[in-house]
């Protein structure tokens, strides 16, 4: 079996995930119930999740991930999601996921940016 | 890399389709497929072995390279002794899904790819084939 780390930051009001380049199942699932328990510990404003070294974003990530997001949002956190790669972004949108309204920025600093001033017509459904 | 013409990966838990991901792309970069071709290739992959392991339990992903009037392809096959789909129309149909799932895996895969066929018979498993040709 392959052990991947997740890594976990929190930055000021933020916590900051960096998801593995080729996550396992297991670690996509371990994710959801890591970032839940950052949510509780740190109480932060947001979640920026960090895809930059992802190179498989196939359908039961994406769907780890909104399903992620929701949680977060129930618990009163926001989710932006960054680096995502040209080719993931085309290989996602062919295989016709979505993200669920959540948000993306391109960079970790312009997510910290949309966590920081959020912009009222782009909240999460 | 060892063999770059043909092989097999045997899917027997989830920890293997991250296996059969890492063989797709070794072939695909080896083959000299554009890094978006290589990311819908793995793609594909990752939703059929998902599919085997899901639906069927196990199966195994054979790939094979080949040649075809100096066009070069990647094939995989993925095949498994599960319980069949009974209806390929209505499993091709996006969002439609007897799991839990999206329902994108098939009706995606197809989208990533170029050619696909697929040959099932209910109690008698299913076998998916796939094709990405080389652009020059």
């Amino acid at each position: 079996m392959t052990n991947q780390n997740i890594s976990l930051v929190k930055v000021r009001d933020t916590v900051l995930v960096t998801m593995p380049a080729d996550p396992d199942d297991v670690t996509v699932t371990t994710f959801q119930e890591d970032v839940l328990g950052a949510m509780e510990k740190y109480r932060p404003k947001g979640l920026v999740l960090d895809i930059s070294g992802v190179e498989t974003f196939d359908s039961f990530f994406a769907r780890t991930i909104t399903e992620t997001s929701r949680m977060v949002a129930m618990m009163g956190g926001q989710t932006v999601i960054t680096g995502m790669h040209p080719s993931v972004a085309i290989t996602a949108t062919q295989l016709g996921l979505t993200l669920g309204g959540i948000l993306t920025a391109l960079t970790v600093d312009r997510a910290l940016d949309l966590l920081a001033h959020p912009h009222p017509r782009r909240r999460l459904r | 890399m060892s063999d770059l013409t043909r092989g097999n990966v045997p899917i027997k838990s989830e920890n293997d389709i991250v296996v059969a991901r890492r063989v797709v792309r070794d072939v695909a970069t080896q083959l000299c497929f554009g890094v978006t071709d290589v990311t819908r290739v793995i793609t594909a992959a990752s939703e059929l072995a998902r599919n085997v392991f899901l639906y069927a339990g196990e199966g195994v992903m054979r790939w094979c390279t080949f040649d075809r009037a100096g066009a070069v392809a990647l094939e995989l096959t993925f095949e498994d002794d599960g319980a069949g789909i009974p209806d390929i129309e209505l499993a091709m149909k996006p969002g439609y899904s007897t799991s839990r799932g999206l329902g994108l895996g098939l009706p995606g895969a197809k989208r990533l790819m170029d050619e696909m066929e697929i040959h099932s018979e209910v109690g008698n498993g299913t076998t998916v084939t796939v094709r990405k040709w080389l652009r020059k």
